[in-house]
């Protein structure tokens, strides 16, 4: 490996900084030869099994197939690199690990310090600093950053078209069989109603816990469209909603939500 | 001679009588004609509850035998009583009342207050959301990055993009002062960050701006079509690897301005999370600024893509 110029392969979608990146290594390390370029990782993940190339700079935000996907892809065969744009989720995931990244715009002082370190594990033959366990891990970490977000949008079909629905605007969720119904408002008080293919069970999980509550198996209710909660016999509720006629059941084992109302 | 506590007794059985009555109005009928007011409802039925408290008082003084006419004194008594009861009962009731709506204009007042700091608020935290929003250090570093890489290689573009930049950071650095400005500032802020992001993704953004130059001097709340430029880009063509591209088009249709920001990006996620901090705040601003006159919605294009469009009242701004 030693022997022959080492070899590198550039992944980022920006035109201007990939040949920057370039610019910038052929001063810091002027051996190293980069082979090949991709515009995203797709192209990343052919272009490693094309050239098999020593080092990988892969940018982590990439259309389609991102860095950290095309990382995994590429696992511990070349020695990794990931460049980040500045975004505090992705760099504090970097900083705490020992995998080797740069933050854009790239510093040359920092980019000699990461070519150097790279050098050196390419004379001695150390395999890696990326194994799988540690992009497993980083793939993780930006998962979880950016999917805990709640919905927003419940997308359903009205007629020919596609709508959003603002979540806030729902009023309730009903389930029914396979198919849940979207009764919401629009900002002129109209009420809708659509009927969507995810279920309420799939729905649920990704709701703000704050503004909506499941009353019934099946019956989501917007706790800012209760009107009121009638208590009836034999230890259930009615729901009585804003504007609406609509009566919703609370089953027994939802009561509690109401008990200090 | 009456004993005493005789016209006491009597008394009290009268006053009783009025304020049944004047409890009673208060709240039955629940409906009464536009033309009747409830005050003299209830002044009426005091009026006629005396004679009849009156009279009830003696029947239960006297064993359930009144015998006006027949015993002597007694029908002159009955008629002061009455007299009396009549003279002052709907004085004492007009005052209570009016003591009542002094109250009840006290807690809406109150109420008023309440809810209008309430709204007073929530603007502020739009508008503090807003400040917060413009600029994303995420943009502007990537952006320096690549205008870095220009001056490395003494690029001539350098100096365009950033004039591009300045243009948008003059008008996206928080403004105080302003809560509405023109459409042709609001454009000029969209084409700066189009320009910028055509530098940045040259073969995957194509843009275009269809405006109307008569209506450059409407009335636009501030970051209204960036916000949908800005959402188009990143949750539109970013994702794309073939890009797209992103048509700003604003119309005037019955004294309403109506702006639609369309892409040709990859679409909605299933679920369209993660679109939407921007448009959520946006919707929030919007109805801050027009209530139920404003409408935002999304849609999608075939064969790929997303066209939001939001429509306002058409306001001419102050020359």
């Amino acid at each position: 490996m030693t022997a022959q110029r080492p070899t590198a392969l550039i992944a980022e979608d920006e035109p201007l900084l990939r040949e920057s990146l370039e610019q910038q290594l052929t001063l810091v390390w002027p051996e190293l030869a980069v082979v090949t370029r991709a515009r995203n990782g797709r192209e990343a993940i052919e272009q490693f099994d094309a050239h098999h190339p020593d080092v990988c700079f892969l940018d982590v935000h990439m259309p389609g197939v991102t860095g950290i996907e095309a990382a995994r892809h590429i696992g511990h065969r070349a020695h990794l690199v990931f460049v980040t744009a500045y975004d505090q989720y992705a760099v504090q995931a970097f900083a705490q690990g020992v995998l080797d990244y740069l933050v854009k715009p790239v510093d040359a002082t920092r980019l000699a310090q990461t070519a150097a370190r790279l050098q050196e594990r390419l004379r001695t033959a150390r395999s890696a600093v990326n194994t799988e366990v540690l992009l497993q891990q980083l793939a993780a970490t930006l998962e979880r950053q950016t999917a805990s977000a709640p919905l927003r949008w419940i997308r359903a079909s009205v007629g020919q078209n596609v709508t959003l629905i603002p979540v806030q605007d729902v009023d309730f969720l009903c389930a029914e069989e396979k198919y849940t119904m979207v009764a919401w408002h629009e900002a002129g008080g109209t009420l809708r109603e659509a009927v969507i293919r995810t279920p309420l069970k799939e729905l649920s999980a990704q709701l703000d816990a704050t503004q909506f509550a499941q009353v019934h198996r099946s019956v989501i209710v917007n706790l800012n469209s209760i009107a009121r909660v009638v208590r009836g016999s034999n230890e259930t509720a009615d729901v009585h909603l804003k504007g609406r006629t609509e009566v919703l059941p609370v089953s027994r084992s939802y009561l509690h939500l109401f008990r200090q109302m | 001679m009456l004993p005493f506590y005789m016209v006491v007794g009597r008394t009290m059985v009268v006053g009783f009588a009025a304020l049944l009555a004047f409890g009673l109005f208060e709240r039955w009928p629940a409906r009464l004609p536009r033309w009747f007011a409830r005050w003299a409802l209830q002044v009426l039925a005091i009026v006629l509850a005396v004679p009849l408290g009156a009279y009830l008082a003696y029947w239960l003084t006297t064993g359930g035998h009144p015998q006006l006419g027949a015993v002597s004194g007694r029908l002159q008594g009955y008629v002061e009583l009455t007299f009396a009861g009549i003279l002052f009962a709907p004085w004492i009731a007009v005052g209570a009342l009016v003591r009542q709506r002094d109250t009840f204009a006290r807690e809406q007042a109150a109420a008023f207050a309440l809810e209008r700091s309430e709204l007073e608020r929530r603007a502020l935290d739009a508008r503090f959301r807003l400040l917060q929003a413009q600029v994303e250090p995420h943009f502007l570093f990537n952006t320096l990055a690549n205008v870095q890489a220009l001056v490395e290689v003494g690029a001539p573009q350098a100096a365009k993009v950033l004039k591009s930049l300045i243009a948008y950071l003059r008008a996206a650095v928080p403004q105080l002062h302003e809560t509405v400005t023109t459409l042709d500032q609001e454009l000029e802020l969209v084409r700066a960050y189009l320009e910028l992001m055509h530098m940045r993704m040259p073969d995957r953004l194509m843009f275009e701006i269809r405006v109307d130059p008569t209506l450059l001097k409407l009335q636009c709340p501030p970051m209204t079509l960036l916000t949908l430029v800005e959402n188009a880009v990143r949750h539109g063509i970013d994702p794309s690897e073939i890009g797209g591209t992103i048509e700003v088009e604003v119309r005037l249709t019955s004294s309403r301005c109506l702006a639609s920001v369309t892409d040709t990006g990859v679409g909605l996620k299933v679920t369209g999370r993660g679109l939407g901090t921007g448009l959520a705040s946006l919707r929030e601003r919007l109805q801050l600024a027009f209530g139920a006159e404003a409408q935002l919605a999304l849609s999608e294009v075939a064969p790929h893509g997303v066209r939001a469009e939001v429509s306002f009242p058409a306001r001419m701004t102050q020359p």
